[in-house]
């Protein structure tokens, strides 16, 4: 595979990292958050200027880089970018660049290693989307959990954010195990399957493992595996319960970038289904009814929930599992209304916890019973909730509408049983967020720290500004997101679905 | 000629975003810039009434073509939603009825509304309703005319909440906007199917095939959007939420409840002509629960003893009658039946607060007289529909919310395990202090590592069996030989670290671990 003319991945990458390197050496506490500003928007615009440069039209993996790592493994360090994963780049972008400024103010102690810490996990979950060596891809995983750990532990908001630090900890070394062995797994069969020795024919890169057959039986094996370890993170039913510990007890920005970047199930669409299609095409929909499991169950627990990182660490799981079902209905419709889905959480969700931290550093509490009329007080942050809100319960004119229309009529085509659960998830999901809203936001002021609360700043609005652009945007044009990964969509299923009987009953229920 | 058809919903789409963008950042704000409001408001909803009229106009002379198509909205694989427009036939005469509506409700709000705390967000929501209302009539496709139904819907609800902080009103646009999404996933599923059986969702499309589809795919299709127009219209079961739906202002009242958006449901199933008179059964069911729902409202009626309540139950009944002759086949008495109950609702709403005040010492007599007492019971309690969708639906769904909390925190929360909190650990790294210099204070629970959960436990079993094997035969048995030892083991270590460097050793390495995982 030909390198890229210009390493841009790699600066994407790497650009992060430097600036966790700087921010965290510079002993001036203002110059560093500055610094750190700087290099988070700098981040931004490259990666907005590689979505700019992003070919649609054609198949297959861009501006890839390849260089050998460890030679004697075939380990390599191979990066590039396709219609999938294009756009998660300046989303990621952008939500670090509002954590940052999220927490300008409410980072007070050891307020350098904070922020070095916010670029160095952007660095990492870049690297994340973009590896396509199986060995680095898992390499970025498991460095995404240190600065977790740190932020969280450090700077958690909750009494125990120790506990939910290890907590945290423990689940996604429980996630890596089954990835590992998933990986090992395929490389061992790429050599067997090639019929080479075993050390210098491994094979760890992804466009390498996608064209080695693997047995059938070998593929329900690697299917399962990797599926339980995204399922840790991403997080489906029953390893969600990291998710509320680490809302209630870690900081908002750290839990908005979680809540907002799912990169479990970005690591279903992209590793998972494609390196076991067979597999994936035959336990679709047992994978499929876990999603809408999911999704039903962790709406009706949102429904009980009287603390807003709570319910939006509810929310969160629950928009996972429709996610799950769009993947899991192998169809475009599916593909693209998920990907959809996963860049409007990327903001609704996001930007709902930040809003939440907003509330938290004036009230020092999102519990109802501290709450209750602040609409009154405060009129803008009350309209950024909603926005944010109509956005995750996928109302017209928000970029939630056009991915959950996707989705449904993804499922109605695939799995029509299914299609019921998404839409009593979609009722469910306007009842737990505009009954939480009826408490917290409307009714009479009842605490007096309530009416002395201060309305957004300037710099609170111009962040929240930027994702309602978003989210109004995509709204309003939502061919902008689709026409990026048309191409990518069609292709990775028709990596999936190779098998004529697959096809044929997809497209028995269409008259 | 078609092309004006688009600026009718832009308009005031365009006035909603300035008032609402000059509101959100301050710029308009209090009595002084209600002109600047009402003036963007007012004007923009008197040109898009202007250009229905005179796009009617041009219908009735025959000069339109009947369709307008900007481009595509939103592709995706063949599905393909584009932004296309209606301009002929009932629905442009439909649009032209409403926009006249608005135009005198807008005016009207004007003065009703001033000095109002909320008469900028007031403004802000009615221009984004004429934009919806507009949408939903004229769309060509079901998408589009969905996401005009939705946002009417959001519209509603924020108006609904005008006076939020009484908790009586937000209360019951909670609860009335969660009744219409019920409708709204009834239209979702029926535009899905449209688009499973038929490859489209263009309404001339749907119309056009539906002698295509088996009579039970069309009562399928039918059926979904029945739901969805009964939930909008207010039919049983869904119908206690328009009286919810009364805590919102007078010009509001009258524009969502009286006039306008109530009538879009039965504005839907003429649209879908075609596909109900494929469709008997679906037919059936809309006659059934258009007379069930005219005579409901006839009977909750005759007790209500305020004017909007009457004006509320008359509204369900009136939309009764016309689901009733939509069901019987006579479609174009319901059309006319719509048209003029617009108009004359729309009025008795607006002139409302006007007849209180005229009747202010005015007494007045209830009707209650001519029925016999158990149904004069049932209609003062509005048959029970409230605490019956209460005890059916919200409570079961409240406990079963309550039960899966309950089981996710106590059950899989534990069976997943959860790390021993912060203190805890210390306070066993005090016992073991404790325990080292022979005070057995606490011998109960000196566990050093404690496990939860499955895997806690299972780490925590198999730690002890280890720390048994360890003191009892490693340490004891090498005893004071254990550095020697130690040394000749570390030497092996390195020599055996060397072997498994090379590359067959690596491999050999790779074989178990495979093995293990099988």
């Amino acid at each position: 595979m030909s390198n890229a003319s210009f390493p841009l991945l790699s600066l994407i990458i790497f650009v992060p990292l430097l600036g966790a390197i700087i921010v965290a050496l510079t002993r001036n506490m203002p110059l560093a958050k500055n610094i750190a500003l700087l290099f988070a928007t700098l981040e931004l615009i490259a990666t907005s200027v590689l979505v700019g440069c992003f070919d649609s039209e054609s198949h297959g993996f861009q501006w890839v880089e390849n260089y050998d790592w460890i030679p004697s493994l075939n380990i390599q360090y191979l990066i590039g970018i396709d219609g999938i994963s294009v756009l998660f780049l300046p989303m990621s972008a952008l939500l670090t660049l509002m954590a940052i400024l999220a927490s300008w103010r409410s980072v007070q102690h050891l307020t350098q290693v904070h922020f070095a810490l916010l670029l160095a996990l952007e660095g990492v979950t870049i690297g994340v989307f973009l590896a396509l060596d199986m060995v680095l891809f898992f390499l970025f995983w498991e460095l995404t959990l240190p600065p977790i750990f740190f932020l969280i532990s450090l700077w958690g908001i909750g009494s125990e954010r120790r506990s939910a630090a290890i907590k945290y900890t423990l689940f996604m070394m429980f996630g890596g195990v089954p990835l590992l062995f998933g990986i090992i797994i395929l490389s061992v069969n790429h050599a067997t399957a090639t019929g080479g020795s075993i050390p210098f024919d491994l094979a760890f890169s992804l466009p390498v493992l996608l064209a080695t057959p693997i047995t059938e039986h070998l593929q329900a094996w690697v299917f399962i595996l990797l599926v339980l370890g995204f399922a840790v993170k991403a997080p489906l039913v029953p390893f969600h319960t990291w998710l509320p510990t680490v809302a209630m007890e870690g900081p908002t920005q750290l839990t908005a970038l979680l809540t907002g970047l799912k990169l479990g199930a970005f690591g279903i669409i992209r590793f998972a289904m494609p390196l076991a299609p067979s597999a994936a095409a035959q336990f679709s929909w047992i994978l499929g009814i876990i999603g809408a499991i999911t999704l039903v169950y962790s709406a009706l627990i949102a429904l009980q929930q009287t603390n807003l990182r709570r319910l939006l660490a509810y929310a969160s799981i629950s928009h996972v599992g429709l996610v799950i079902v769009g993947i899991t209905n192998l169809n475009i419709q599916g593909l693209q209304g998920a990907i959809f889905q996963l860049l409007n959480f990327t903001m609704a969700s996001g930007s709902l916890m930040l809003v939440a931290g907003f509330i938290q550093h004036r009230l020092g509490s999102t519990e109802t019973i501290h709450l209750g009329g602040m609409a009154k007080v405060m009129p803008r942050l009350t309209c950024f909730y909603f926005l944010f809100t109509l956005a995750s319960i996928g109302l017209p004119g928000t970029s939630g509408f056009a991915a959950e229309l996707l989705l449904i009529i993804s499922s109605l085509l695939a799995h029509p049983g299914i299609s019921i659960a998404v839409l009593i998830g979609a009722v469910l999901s306007a009842a737990y967020m505009l009954s939480f809203t009826r408490r917290a936001f409307f009714g009479p002021i009842s605490q007096t720290s309530v009416k002395q609360m201060l309305d957004l700043r300037a710099r609170e609005l111009t962040l929240l500004c930027l994702s309602a652009l978003l989210i109004l945007g995509f709204g309003f044009f939502p061919n902008s997101v689709l026409k990026i990964n048309q191409t990518a969509a069609e292709s990775w299923l028709s990596n999936i679905i190779k098998q004529p009987a697959l096809t044929q009953t997809q497209r028995s229920t269409k008259y | 000629m078609d092309a004006l058809v688009l600026l009718i919903p832009l308009l005031p789409l365009t006035a909603a975003s300035i008032v609402g963008i000059g509101q959100l950042f301050g710029m308009i704000q209090g009595e002084l810039d209600e002109t600047k409001t009402s003036h963007m408001a007012s004007w923009a909803s008197y040109l898009s009434c202007l250009l229905a009229l005179v796009l009617l106009g041009s219908d009735l002379l025959d000069k339109n073509t009947g369709s307008y198509t900007l481009g595509h909205w939103l592709n995706s694989d063949t599905l393909d939603v584009q932004l296309n427009f209606i301009t002929s036939g009932f629905s442009l005469r439909l649009a032209a009825l409403f926009s006249v509506i608005l135009a005198i409700v807008m005016r009207f709000s004007i003065n009703y509304m001033h000095r109002e705390r909320g008469y900028h967000r007031f403004f802000f929501f009615l221009c984004l309703f004429a934009f919806a209302i507009h949408l939903l009539v004229l769309s060509g496709n079901a998408i589009v005319t969905f996401i005009g139904w939705e946002v009417a819907g959001l519209c509603s609800y924020f108006l609904i909440a005008y006076v939020y902080e009484r908790p009586v009103a937000a209360n019951n646009a909670t609860r009335v906007f969660v009744t219409n999404r019920i409708g709204d996933a009834g239209f979702i599923l029926g535009v899905g199917l449209s688009y499973a059986w038929l490859d489209s969702v263009n309404w001339g499309d749907i119309t056009a095939a539906s002698e295509h589809i088996t009579i039970a795919e069309s009562t399928e299709i039918a059926l979904c959007f029945a739901i969805a127009a009964f939930a909008k219209s207010a039919q049983l079961p869904f119908t206690p939420w328009l009286a919810r739906a009364m805590e919102g202002p007078t010009p509001s009242s009258a524009v969502f409840y009286g006039a306008v958006m109530v009538h879009a449901g039965v504005y839907l199933i003429i649209l879908l002509r075609p596909i109900f008179e494929h469709a008997p059964l679906a037919m059936t069911v809309v006659a059934i629960v258009g007379l069930l729902t005219a005579m409901y409202g006839f009977i909750v009626g005759l007790t209500q003893t305020d004017v909007k309540s009457s004006l509320i139950f008359a509204t369900s009944g009136q939309l009764g009658l016309m689901y009733l002759e939509c069901g019987l086949g006579f479609w174009q008495m319901a059309k006319w039946h719509l048209c003029a109950h617009a108009v004359v609702r729309g009025y008795q709403f607006l002139a409302v607060p006007s007849l209180m005040h005229n009747m202010q010492n005015l007494s007045t007599e209830s009707s209650s007289r001519r029925i016999p007492a158990w149904l004069y019971m049932a209609s003062l309690q509005r048959f029970w529909l409230d605490p019956m969708t209460d005890w059916a639906l919200i409570k079961p769904v409240r406990c079963l919310a309550h039960d899966l909390s309950y089981f996710d925190d106590h059950i899989i929360d534990s069976a997943m395990g959860t790390p021993v909190p912060a203190i805890q650990a210390i306070s066993s790294l005090a016992q073991r202090e404790e325990h080292k210099i022979g005070a057995h204070l606490d011998t109960e629970a000196d566990h050093f590592a404690l496990g939860t959960g499955l895997a806690g436990k299972l780490t925590q079993g198999l730690a002890t069996i280890l720390h048994w094997f360890e003191s009892h035969f490693v340490l004891r048995g090498i005893g004071q030989n254990t550095i020697n030892y130690g040394r000749e083991l570390g030497h092996i270590a390195n020599s055996f670290e060397q072997y498994v460097l090379r590359p067959r050793y690596l491999v050999l390495f790779v074989f178990i671990t495979l093995l293990v995982a099988f």
